[in-house]
């Protein structure tokens, strides 16, 4: 593999195209961003993460100019945006709503920004044809958004934002109005389009699924602050916190007390029970109170004792949840904690052969989770 | 379950009676043939016909119809304004007694408003005539007005004002463009309101004109103390169908227009698939 990955937040070279430089925005006495610094690349594709009223959209709203910053400077390439007007800046944003012109058929909602830079007629037709090809839509120029469907007015609103060409476009959890299936489809149409038209775009969503799918990179934030700020794979493997391990995916958390053992930790999480074995991320000091996170497709699952695991708990199943493709063993292990095991479905049903209050093993190894400070 | 019940038949005609029944029978005598008011001599149109010929009462129209267009379409701008402002800014210190200012000419008694305007106009010297009216008509239309466009606007979805903020409109071109078009029924129905009331004033108009500009509803009132003609009727007939076509037309646009509006609204919010 001689090609080179994409991950200019590494090359201490590359300038970035956003910078929040500690930022904080107050809403009267309350707090949406608290002293948040963040860099965002050219080209990426970044993704906004948290539940509603963690400041993502506040700070969305922040980079397109609909509200100003406390304290603190947001730069787009090297310049200050604060007091530039949201007219006057080369960021577009593509509205959670939409926001289609009712009055305007397609093509005219997405020349609409076209025209306000007086460029000649034929530029802006020309540009126009481009965007309803880019997004398929040629066929429905002279219709108005009332007479298309959800999936089409999403690809104009996102047509109509591109057509100026911003450094950057931001998205304002764009699929949340479609149906999964559609959801999926346009998750990749997405990717495609930011790579054809190589526009720097940044995401806000509240669907972690979302965000892993798209983003080059993922922001997981919490009540104004940034948790982790990282690529989707590390977010999901190696999460920072307990907060963003449990945000991302299913995951089983066992608290306990670690302890240093040459290369490897020991974590004492019950009585009487055999300690769980882990490899540390970094130094960890010595008898402190960590929170071991496995994912449960990380956990096997089995009747007979493995005897080549070094993490073994055992357990009695008491819930099977069959999504098809994989099924999830909720098993409660000593001191009545439930933890989840999922195994991909292999085998058809019939042939399945741990049932309900089976006595189980669940075996992981030492490398296959993390271990959280508090 | 709904079934005819003769109560329900009674109380509807006796309502309807009491609202229509002096108007139905001013429409009937102004084809009244004789000359007597209370007198029905047979069909005739006549009254019309004398009444197109009276130059009097077609100065007084004129007068009328100038006014309500001037005052109506200055109160529609100002109406319009006030209306954006209110439901627009958000939560300003004194808002409350702001949008309360804004409706207290729709409930304060005409006499006081005519009075008032009257001593305003001959504190700074204004004289008194046409202008002095369209002022005096566009003070009291324009609550009338910015209650119907605020009601527009309290379900316009903020986000196309600034969808075309981020387009690169400016905070002028975004209203002109996008609000103003969406918006425009329920300004027309303002302005058709706006235009009725200006022209059927009696109160505030006598009380803010001068010699050189009499109002139809003025010429009408002085024409009737000296004893009602025909012609007055026809001339009321007239302006009672105006007045109807005016607030009927506006209550049809406004109707249309918010169906309309919030299919189209619903539909380029809502995804369906």
């Amino acid at each position: 593999m001689s090609q080179t990955v994409f991950a200019p937040w590494e090359n201490p070279e590359e300038k970035p195209l956003i910078e929040f430089r500690n930022v904080t925005k107050r809403f009267g006495s309350f707090t949406a961003i608290d002293d948040l610094s963040l860099d965002i690349y050219a080209r990426e594709f970044f993704a906004l993460l948290g539940p509603s009223g963690c400041g993502k959209t506040t700070m969305m709203r922040m980079l397109a100019g609909f509200e100003n910053a406390t304290e603190g400077q947001i730069l787009l390439s090297g310049q200050n945006i604060g007091p530039i007007p949201p007219n006057r800046r080369a960021v577009n944003m593509m509205f959670q709503s939409y926001a289609l012109f009712p009055h305007l058929s397609v093509w005219e909602n997405i020349a609409f920004g076209l025209k306000r830079e007086s460029k000649d007629k034929e530029a802006i037709s020309a540009r126009v044809e481009e965007m309803l090809r880019l997004t398929r839509l040629t066929k429905f120029a002279k219709r108005k958004p009332h007479q298309i469907s959800g999936g089409q007015r999403q690809r104009v609103a996102l047509a109509r934002s591109l057509a100026k060409a911003p450094k950057l476009l931001l998205l304002d959890e764009p699929l949340g109005a479609l149906d999964r299936k559609l959801r999926e489809e346009t998750q990749f149409e997405l990717m495609d389009i930011q790579e054809k038209t190589g526009t720097t775009f940044v995401i806000v969503t509240h669907d972690q699924e979302e965000a892993m799918t798209v983003a080059s990179r993922v922001a997981v934030m919490d009540e104004g602050k940034l948790i982790q700020v990282a690529t989707p794979d590390v977010i999901y493997e190696a999460p920072n916190s307990v907060y963003v391990a449990d945000f991302i995916g299913d995951v089983n958390l066992i608290e306990g007390r670690g302890t240093t053992e040459g290369e490897r930790i020991r974590l004492d999480w019950a009585e009487g029970q055999p300690p769980i074995w882990a490899t540390p991320r970094g130094p960890v000091d010595t008898d402190r109170a960590l929170t071991f996170a496995i994912r449960p497709e990380k956990v096997s699952i089995a009747k007979d004792k493995p005897e080549d695991r070094r993490n073994l708990l055992e357990g009695e199943v008491i819930d099977i949840a069959y999504l098809g493709n994989i099924s999830t063993y909720h098993v409660k292990i000593a001191g009545g904690q439930i933890i989840k095991a999922q195994t991909a479905n292999t085998r058809r049903l019939a042939n399945r052969d741990i049932t309900w209050e089976d006595r189980v093993w669940l075996s992981f190894t030492e490398t296959s989770g993390v271990l959280l400070e508090h | 379950m709904r079934r005819f019940s003769w109560f329900n038949a009674t109380s509807l005609t006796l309502g309807f009676a009491f609202l229509y029944l002096p108007m139905v029978i001013l429409v009937i005598y102004s084809f009244n043939a004789s000359k007597l008011v209370t007198v029905w001599a047979g069909f005739s149109t006549r009254w019309y016909v004398e009444l197109f010929q009276d130059q009097e009462f077609l100065d007084a129209a004129w007068v009328t119809v100038r006014v309500a267009v001037f005052s109506s379409t200055i109160a529609t701008v100002l109406g319009t304004m006030a209306a954006s402002v209110l439901v627009r800014a958000g939560r300003f210190r004194g808002r409350t007694l702001f949008s309360g200012m804004i409706y207290a000419p729709l409930v304060m008694p005409e006499v006081i408003t005519g009075l008032s305007l009257l001593l305003l106009f001959i504190g700074i010297g204004l004289d008194r005539g046409i202008f002095t009216i369209v002022l005096a008509h566009t003070t009291f239309s324009m609550c009338y007005v910015s209650v119907v466009v605020s009601s527009r606007l309290a379900t316009f979805d903020r986000s196309l004002e600034e969808a075309a903020l981020d387009l690169g409109c400016s905070p002028f071109q975004a209203f002109r463009l996008v609000t103003l078009p969406i918006i425009a029924p329920a300004v027309i129905s303002g302005w058709l309101l706006a235009f009725t009331l200006s022209l059927d004033d009696l109160v505030i108009a006598s009380f803010t004109t001068g010699p050189s500009a009499t109002t139809l509803p003025i010429k009408i009132f002085s024409a009737v103390r000296l004893g009602v003609s025909p012609q007055i009727n026809a001339l009321s007939t007239i302006m009672i169908a105006i007045v109807a076509v005016g607030v009927i037309t506006a209550s049809l646009i406004t109707k249309r227009a918010a169906v309309t509006q919030a299919r189209d609204e619903q539909a380029a919010v809502r995804a369906t698939g």
